[in-house]
């Protein structure tokens, strides 16, 4: 089955701002993309959350848009948009009706040159106050929120970047002053610190006049400072153990363990392990944990992808009421060793890659996600062409490699094991506060 | 050091250019003899299609002692059949890079299939097996079952799911199948077994009530002919058109409801009342409301509790339009100690859309965003399949996604304020909230918004 290719231009702008164009003429939306090379790797010591609370600062308004604006515009425009952060980047987008591209690229332009002029205490301390209720949202009051963090936290030494959680400690944020963030944006939030990628209804040669009356203006920052050493030891080293007492019914174990950084070709192998292990009924750990022995409820294994020294691969297994903790972890990692001892059948390696191949055509049909891609591969790895030969590389993944990559991660010496457990009723029957 | 923040930026703002023609894409319907509709919508370069058979059984339709039956049926679906079971089925699926999927709804159930085009034959070959003969093998059935019942203690354990429970719960009768969770309680679920998820497949499969649909890139005689061989000789059971749904509102009075949780970092709030149903008349107009009042981001609710008050990470409302009228409900998690003042602005709120009519820069915002995003919801087969499956599920007009836009752009400040005036009733709306009831309780007291009930929920033992 053909997957397209995506043809794109590939051009710098004389301030340093890469410029992607991706025409495509079958339905009239187009995508702006944005990504700034600064995530929370970037941050440091006592300043943690920060590229994230400056990510919702970048919606508070700029020289030329008031506060909450920029959205207001954009959804006027018929569009959607949003803005993420995570360990290695922060993202920017907007989709809109193609003739409202260069609204998009304008406000886009806008905050990036001129974010500080509208910058105020109330906007800050208000963005801070959302931030909160997101971290408590997403994290706080919700079962299992705190997985992440503590994987993380275990999986990488204190001094490593990705040891902290992209939302950051509170008192971090308490402490952020404008200061901090005037700093942070003339730091990071330079055109030669970032990738502008259009995709969908456009013309290129009318994209990049209109990059240049916009971004053009913009000064580049020149002394970006280059992010430390981040490489560490491929192996953990030891097995460390947690045990989670939560606001939770039913005990989870979380498996965590170092993987080969993304763009290792070790990585797209352990990409189809998890396909294989748990994507689907007739994969080995839910076959197995869920049908047959039903000692699981669900059961998961995916990977998370990193650039700075390694990515984690994560598993989980929530288990059965009555059901003994340990026996769920002794069958889930009886199925790792498995695994890692002998190679996939020909079947199961052709049924993942079958599966890879149609959620790559179903994913690149969309101009957001060719977008986000096209400025993520040019972000990460200065390649912009990997949007067409990633899927080559997953389908050249052998099942020997599968084994190998599974032997050689989910080892004993290289792994986190969470449990969570429900917390101790008190004597009135309530669970303690 | 630093880029120059004095940047001569440009500061007009671009004018829109002249937007492209777009219409939503052109669709074929085809009756078969035995009364299945088949819909294609070509959409050429569009590889991966969408299939999908939608079929007019919902849980709504379920008598209130089998709660959960339709839900647990369609998951059932893929369980296995008569040639082949659920694994095997599965990796069918698989080797032609297909996923093969059933689920119910109030309204409807639905066995869809993403598949490239080039496999689109064996693919709905498989779908039209899992339709016409599952097989609900007994042990599956007994597993599925118990994993709903699992899934109900966590639901119990997470404060969102709590909330939307305890809400529907607050705002419908008990004789209403909305009082319930569409996939049943404990105490209805833990009664179904192989017999009844048959007898639920074989009173809602019938080629009568059924739609094909199929979007992508695809000749539209070729999926007829493909659903003629595969469909054409089902004949179903020809089971009685399901009756009314009742959809009685448990009161109309305003009821205060916490379901405490000690120790809770935030509250869940839920804030509304029976809505409307999809065919309501004045379907554009709400649309058009909803968005202004909880819709966009920029909507009246998320500016002034997230981007004034700061006391959530985002606050919305909508109505959920089901065959019978489906609920009005206003939501946002917000920190503990601005519980009350929150839901203060709630209520204001809800009054405001009534007793002022929207500005024109707000309603021309709402509108202009509806219509402008059209496009981008048809973007790709799936939800161009989903749509139109909705339309048959409704038994709404074919041409009712072809008049949307006019429909939209038709909408005045005067009709927002009369469907908010006619559909949104603050004095009837009911109060949830999943939180820290020992942190707010007094001043909830104090601040008047009506008697108080408090829940607490036992530890269930077996999470123990």
């Amino acid at each position: 089955m053909p997957v397209p290719v995506v043809q794109f231009s590939d051009e710098r702008l004389p301030n340093g701002l890469r410029l992607i164009v991706a025409e495509d003429h079958l339905a009239p939306v187009a995508a702006v993309n944005v990504w700034y090379d600064v995530g929370s790797k970037h941050e440091v010591e006592g300043k943690t959350g920060f590229a994230h609370l400056f990510e919702h600062v970048m919606f508070q308004g700029s020289k030329h848009v008031g506060k909450a604006e920029h959205m207001a515009l954009v959804q006027a425009a018929g569009g959607t948009l949003n803005g993420t952060t995570w360990l290695d980047r922060t993202n920017y987008f907007e989709t809109v009706p193609s003739h409202q591209v260069e609204l998009a690229i304008w406000l886009e332009a806008d905050r990036m040159g001129s974010l500080l002029e509208a910058l105020s205490q109330d906007n800050l301390d208000n963005q801070r106050d959302v931030v909160k209720n997101e971290k408590r949202w997403s994290y706080d009051n919700r079962p299992y929120g705190s997985w992440n963090e503590k994987l993380m936290g275990h999986l990488f030494p204190a001094d490593h970047p990705y040891h902290h959680p992209t939302i950051g400690s509170m008192e971090d944020l308490d402490a952020a002053s404008l200061d901090d963030v005037r700093a942070f944006f003339a730091t990071y939030y330079a055109p030669n610190n970032a990738v502008l990628s259009v995709a969908g209804d456009v013309d290129r040669s009318q994209v990049r006049a209109w990059a240049d009356r916009y971004f053009g203006p913009i000064a580049a920052n020149p002394s970006i400072p280059p992010l430390g050493d981040l490489s560490l030891p491929a192996l953990l080293g030891e097995e460390r153990r947690e045990v989670v007492e939560d606001n939770v019914p039913l005990p989870r174990i979380y498996f965590g363990f170092r993987a080969p950084a993304f763009g290792d070709h070790g990585l797209d192998a352990l990409d189809l392990a998890g396909q294989l292990l748990t994507g689907g009924k007739g994969s080995r750990i839910h076959r197995r944990l869920v049908r047959e022995e039903r000692l699981a409820q669900d059961v998961a294994m995916f990977t998370l992808p990193f650039t700075g020294g390694a990515s984690v691969s994560v598993g989980w297994a929530t288990v059965r009421p009555g059901v003994d903790v340990d026996t769920v972890e002794r069958a889930y990692l009886e199925e790792l060793d498995r695994l890692g001892r002998e190679a996939p059948s020909d079947d199961e390696l052709a049924r993942a890659k079958a599966l890879t191949e149609a959620d790559e055509l179903g994913a690149l049909a969309r101009v957001e996600e060719r977008a986000d891609r096209l400025s993520m591969y040019a972000t990460l790895f200065d390649d912009p062409g990997l949007i067409n030969t990633m899927l080559a590389r997953y389908l050249s993944v052998t099942k020997e490699q599968i084994r190998d990559a599974a032997a050689a991660t989910y080892r004993a010496d290289n792994r986190v094991v969470l449990t969570y457990v429900p917390k101790a009723a008190d004597e009135t029957g309530e669970a303690a506060a | 050091m630093t880029h120059d923040p004095q940047a001569q930026l440009v500061a007009e703002r671009p004018v829109p250019g002249q937007p492209r023609p777009y219409e939503f894409p052109q669709t074929f319907r085809t009756t078969l003899d035995n009364g299945l509709k088949v819909i294609v919508t070509p959409m050429p370069g569009r590889e991966l299609v969408a299939a999908s058979l939608a079929l007019r059984a919902g849980a709504a339709d379920e008598p209130a002692a089998e709660g959960g039956a339709t839900v647990l049926a369609a998951r059932g679906l893929t369980e296995g059949t008569e040639v082949r079971d659920a694994i095997e089925l599965t990796e069918a699926a698989e080797r032609l890079g297909a996923s093969l999927h059933a689920e119910s709804g109030w309204d409807a159930t639905s066995v869809g299939v993403d598949v490239p085009e080039s496999r689109l034959g064996p693919a709905l070959e498989l779908l039209a097996e899992v339709v016409r003969r599952p097989s609900f093998p007994e042990a599956e059935v007994e597993r599925i079952r118990d994993e709903r019942l699992t899934d109900l203690i966590q639901a119990k354990a997470d404060p969102r799911r709590r909330a939307d429970e305890a809400f529907i719960g607050t705002i419908y009768a008990a004789s209403s199948p909305y009082h319930r969770p569409s996939g049943g309680t404990a105490e209805t679920v833990s009664g179904l077994g192989s017999a009844q998820l048959r007898d639920v497949h074989a009173r809602g499969a019938s080629p009568r009530r059924a739609a094909l649909v199929v979007a992508g890139d695809v000749r539209h005689d070729a999926v007829v002919a493909l659903a003629r061989s595969l469909f054409g000789d089902w004949s179903g059971t020809d089971a009685t058109p399901a009756g009314p749904i009742d959809d009685t509102a448990a009161t109309d009075a305003r009821v205060v409801r916490v379901v405490h949780r000690p120790g809770a970092v935030q509250s869940e709030i839920r804030i509304g009342h029976r809505g409307l149903p999809r065919r309501t008349p004045d379907y554009h107009a709400v649309s058009v409301m909803s968005a202004i009042l909880g819709g966009l981001f920029n909507s009246r609710l998320n500016m002034n509790l997230r981007e004034e008050k700061g006391y959530t990470y985002g606050a919305s409302a909508g109505f959920d339009l089901r065959r019978a009228r489906g609920p009005f409900t206003a939501r946002a998690a917000v920190n503990t100690e601005v519980t009350v003042a929150a839901i203060g602005e709630f209520l204001t709120e809800l009054d405001r859309i009534r007793d002022e009519p929207v500005t024109d820069t707000e309603l021309k915002a709402a509108r202009d965003f509806l219509v402008g995003v059209f496009p981008l919801r048809f973007e790709t087969p799936g939800p161009v399949a989903g749509s139109l499956g909705g339309l048959f599920i409704h038994d709404l007009p074919d041409d009712e996604l072809d008049r949307y836009r006019d429909a939209v752009e038709a909408v005045t400040a005067a009709d927002v304020q009369r469907v908010a005036r006619e559909h949104i009733r603050p004095e009837a709306a009911a109060i949830v909230v999943v939180g820290d009831h020992d942190q707010f309780g007094t001043a909830l007291d104090d601040a008047g918004v009506g008697d108080v009930e408090v829940v607490r929920d036992d530890v269930d033992p077996a999470a123990g």
